[in-house]
């Protein structure tokens, strides 16, 4: 059985740059603490817009963090799972493509047709260089496994391929729907029948 | 491979291992219960693993304030500390330098652990944020790997040793500190005189008196190179600063010695150490530093006392073993030297050529700063960072007190060249040393003690400066600006021209944030003198205050009459008239802008607060000493549990000296490492006079350490392993019941 990550993250870039700056970002993650607007034990907003493609306005949990990340040029939300991921790969997929996907749609409700997300496509990172070193390897051997459960949640075939070749970055996927038409509530009906998060 | 230790255990050298071995094992201890949650809180201070804000499971979210219920909830990692709780790991570079290899390990490290992001502090550490405390013995097994450690980087310890980070390539040095800060900073680490202090101890190197770079005065021990005439041989040495520090109270060094030599210098230094650790208040944690000891005694009286400790400061080979490599420390650039040669320079590079670049003394080369903003870099621009000084540098790369990165020994030819591959990763702004290169602590963001956000003001004022700032004079211009989110100077405010640190203030019925402003501290010579606070004034009035402050300086300076004069002609009664018109607060009602802080939309509470770890709990030598002996005792159990039975034997028979070490250092502190010398002074201390002889059981427990010491066994099976495990435990049981019935306290 493929390994689980320690961490594992989710993200899901942007259509296009929003009109809407970083540091609006800061009081509707304030805001979701108070409101409980995504799942888990929230804890603090930190704020990185300062430093280049960095994770931009981040909402710190105690199992996880929410980013509105500006990494690699690309703004969008990054889900990191940093404990209390299931035992098997699929389920931790799964899991994380769960809570980035709520949490991504929440974002779009807070500025209706600015923030617009590409949900057809999805980057995995694997955040343990001891289990996923960034080999081509480790990609030989993930990524069929990868592509199904992807492509599970979509209901159509993805295409995945290797985010960079540099060994001491970490080791992510991007995946990317053959077909770009998706159904979010049919996405969103499929997680939530899952086992491992009902 | 299963786990980083097996990975890296032929990389990590054994001695950095073992701490982090043990700290492990002290790790399941305390989550056991069976490690008093005070001594563990030292223990995990002195590797560096601090608290963060919220730890104690509350925050305010502007409402109200919530309990953060942490999976772990029941144990805690120190007083008031919950286990899973995110924390700061602080990771030491001595002064400040750094490898390409060791670049992208801390890159890597950020990446699993931190968030992705890095943080460079005003001593020359970096610290990784929102870590939890379970993945912190892989961080220092993969850090201990590339030769880093983060071995007393907290606590009641010998801190971080910081230097210029020009040291080296300086003009104006006397000579290159570096060397001189690495073997100091070899030598005290871990070592005993250091382990028994009631707070920390800061140490610097300068290469010279009139820059700012290592601000030996603002130290517990300042180093200033000197160079002297001594029977008609030029020798080097140090004039020596004690007593210096900033926090609440801020005092200036005083001066201990003119000039000591090399050959002086670390047993000078080890005298200081063991006076501070026997004389320095242990109680009262706010007034353990060592300059309230100079203070109390004054400078000459602590002069006295050092020069009789230095006369029975046990003899030392490393005291002078350094100087045979003092030669060996050599610089290897990574191209030679060569003059610009009239290509094409890149749109920015003449204003960062001006802010950033400093000619070095070495034809052909240059130094250049890179502004970090808030001293914070990513994980990926440290990758790419490391890239670019393996092209440029090599592993030239050194970490400034102003927070920012310093790249040594560049070709000039290569300047544009570098420029704009900085400028590729956000690395190229300009203005480095200049008012928009302002220093901040963490403030509210992370810090327990922080009180109003200084890296929300700091991000703020840069905001607005770095947009004019080539509109400003170059007396506005090359200003210092720091900012502390408490009084506590960790931004160390009082040596900034301009210093801000963090307060808070009523109106109405609620709380407002406020900074004190605090003007005419100096960079210069060393941290050469400390502002003054003038005046209190809402967080959101500051970037008012600044301008109306510069603006009147460059309106009503004499010519070339600096900040310092300027502040001290106007006087304190003026300035406070200048500043009336920002200190009326308006109501809730009338502006609720001004009652929530920089970067926070919540409205302002100092609910948040907790208590600081700063200087760690005052615990006991003993305590600390024996929870080693009680870790290593737990490692042997996990040895047999493993079935790996002469590791048991061979950790428990260390275990047993290890407590008895800890005895002994009660009444003896000089006892050394050696076993033989450890249990002999075990046996005429406290076995012969009967001292730790048990009521029932005699001398008994004590036997089982000398049985064991006298002959290693001829076999080790399972049952023979149980059983030093065995009287291990009663050993260690008797040693804590004797220390009792000795010295009365145990903890604290």
């Amino acid at each position: 059985m493929t390994k689980v990550p320690k961490r594992l993250g989710v993200k899901f870039n942007l259509k296009q740059t929003p009109q809407l700056q970083p540091a609006d970002i800061l009081p509707i993650f304030q805001r979701w603490i108070q409101e409980h607007t995504v799942p888990g034990m929230l804890i603090d907003v930190i704020d990185y817009k300062h430093v280049l493609e960095g994770p931009g306005v981040v909402l710190v949990a105690d199992e996880a963090d929410y980013a509105y990340d500006l990494g690699e040029g690309h703004p969008g939300l990054h889900y990191v799972r940093k404990r209390d991921l299931p035992d098997s790969l699929p389920a931790a997929i799964r899991l994380c493509f769960q809570h980035a996907l709520q949490a991504a749609r929440a974002l779009e409700a807070e500025a209706p047709g600015d923030l617009v997300f590409d949900f057809a496509s999805a980057k995995f990172s694997f955040l343990d260089r001891m289990r996923y070193r960034n080999r081509p390897s480790i990609f030989a051997a993930v990524q069929a496994e990868v592509a199904d459960i992807v492509a599970g949640i979509y209901g159509a075939p993805v295409e995945v391929t290797r985010v960079n070749d540099d060994p001491r970055r970490l080791f992510a996927l991007r995946a990317r729907l053959r077909d770009g038409q998706i159904n979010l509530d049919e996405i969103a009906g499929r997680l939530s029948c899952s086992p491992e998060i009902a | 491979m299963t786990s980083w230790k097996e990975l890296l255990k032929d990389e990590i050298p054994a001695e950095m291992g073992n701490l982090i071995d043990i700290y492990e094992a002290q790790m399941e201890l305390r989550k056991q219960g069976k490690l008093d949650e005070k001594v563990f809180a030292e223990s995990r201070l002195r590797k560096g693993v601090y608290g963060q804000r919220y730890d104690n499971g509350q925050r305010h979210d502007g409402v109200q304030t919530r309990e953060l219920t942490f999976p772990s909830a029941d144990i805690v990692k120190g007083p008031d500390t919950l286990w899973d709780a995110p924390g700061m790991q602080r990771i030491k570079i001595p002064y400040g330098g750094l490898t390409a290899e060791q670049l992208e390990t801390l890159s890597e490290l950020a990446d699993e652990y931190s968030g992705g992001i890095l943080h460079i502090t005003t001593r020359q550490d970096i610290q990784l944020h929102y870590v939890h405390i379970d993945d912190t013995p892989d961080l220092m097994r993969r850090l201990a790997a590339v030769g880093i450690t983060t071995q007393e980087a907290c606590g009641n310890s010998v801190r971080n040793i910081t230097a210029c980070s020009l040291a080296g390539v300086c003009h104006d040095e006397v000579f290159d500190v570096s060397p001189y800060a690495d073997a100091m900073t070899q030598f005290l680490l871990g070592h005993d005189d250091v382990q028994d202090f009631g707070r920390k101890f800061k140490v610097a190197f300068s290469g010279c008196a009139g820059h700012a770079c290592g601000l030996v005065k603002m130290h517990d021990l300042g180093l200033l190179a000197q160079s002297r005439e001594i029977n008609g041989e030029t020798r080097r040495g140090f004039t020596v600063f004690v007593g210096g520090g900033l926090g609440t109270v801020p005092h200036q060094a005083k001066v201990l010695a003119d000039f000591v030599t090399e050959e002086e210098l670390l047993p000078l230094t080890q005298a200081v150490a063991r006076v501070f650790a026997r004389l320095g208040e242990k109680k009262n944690r706010n007034r353990a530093r060592l300059k309230f000891l100079v203070a109390k005694l004054g400078i000459d009286e602590f002069r006295e006392l050092v020069q009789e400790e230095l006369k029975i400061v046990p003899p030392d080979e490393r005291h002078t073993a350094y100087m045979d490599s003092l030669g060996a420390f050599v610089y290897q650039p990574a191209k030679a030297g060569m003059a610009l040669n009239g290509a094409a320079l890149p749109a920015g590079f003449a204003d960062w050529y001006r802010s950033n670049v400093y000619r070095q003394a070495q034809p052909g080369y240059s130094t250049i700063t890179l502004h970090t903003p808030l001293g914070d870099f990513t994980a990926e621009q440290g990758f790419q960072l490391a890239d670019i000084a393996r092209r440029y540098v090599g592993d030239n790369i050194r970490l400034s007190v102003e927070q920012n990165f310093v790249l040594r020994w560049v070709a000039d030819a290569d300047l544009p060249s570098i420029y704009r591959d900085l400028d590729a990763i956000g690395l190229a702004d300009s203005g480095a040393g200049t008012i928009v290169d302002i220093t901040s602590c963490p403030g509210t963001d992370t810090c327990k003690l922080g009180i109003a956000s200084s890296r929300g003001l700091t991000a703020e004022l840069r905001t607005r400066l770095i947009e004019k700032i080539n509109l400003l004079p170059d007396a506005v211009r090359d200003l210092k600006i720091k900012v502390s989110g408490c009084f506590n100077s960790c931004g160390q405010h009082h040596v900034a021209d301009i210093g801000f640190f963090g307060n808070s203030r009523r109106s109405g019925n609620h709380k407002m944030p406020h900074f004190q402003v605090v003007l005419g501290g100096q960079w210069q010579e060393n941290a050469g003198s400390y502002g003054l606070a003038v005046g209190a004034v809402p967080a959101k009035s500051v970037p008012d205050v600044l301008e109306a402050l510069t603006e009147r300086y460059v309106a009503e300076r004499a010519a070339d009459e600096n900040f310092q004069t300027w502040v001290k002609e106007l006087g304190r009664k003026e300035i406070k008239v200048m500043l009336q018109p920002f200190t009326k607060l308006p109501s809730f009602e009338e502006n609720p802008a001004f009652f929530s802080d920089w970067g926070d939309s919540r409205v302002y509470t100092i609910d948040d607060i907790g208590v600081g770890e700063c200087a760690g709990e005052v615990v006991s030598l003993f305590s600390m000493e024996i929870s080693r002996a009680e870790s290593t005792h737990f490692e042997a159990l996990l040895a047999l549990d493993d079935g790996d039975f002469a590791t048991a034997d061979h950790h428990a028979y260390k275990a047993m000296v290890l407590a008895a070490r800890a005895l002994v250092r009660t009444k003896y502190l000089d006892v050394g490492d050696d076993y033989n010398v450890i249990v002999q002074e075990f046996r005429s201390r406290f076995y012969d006079t009967e001292l730790i002889y048990d009521r029932f059981a005699k001398g008994k427990f004590a036997r089982y350490l000398f049985k064991r010491h006298e002959a290693a066994p001829a076999r080790v099976n399972e049952d023979y392993a149980h059983q030093i495990i065995d009287e291990t435990q009663l050993f260690i049981e008797n040693v804590h019941s004797a220390e009792q019935r000795i010295n009365g306290v145990i903890v604290g």
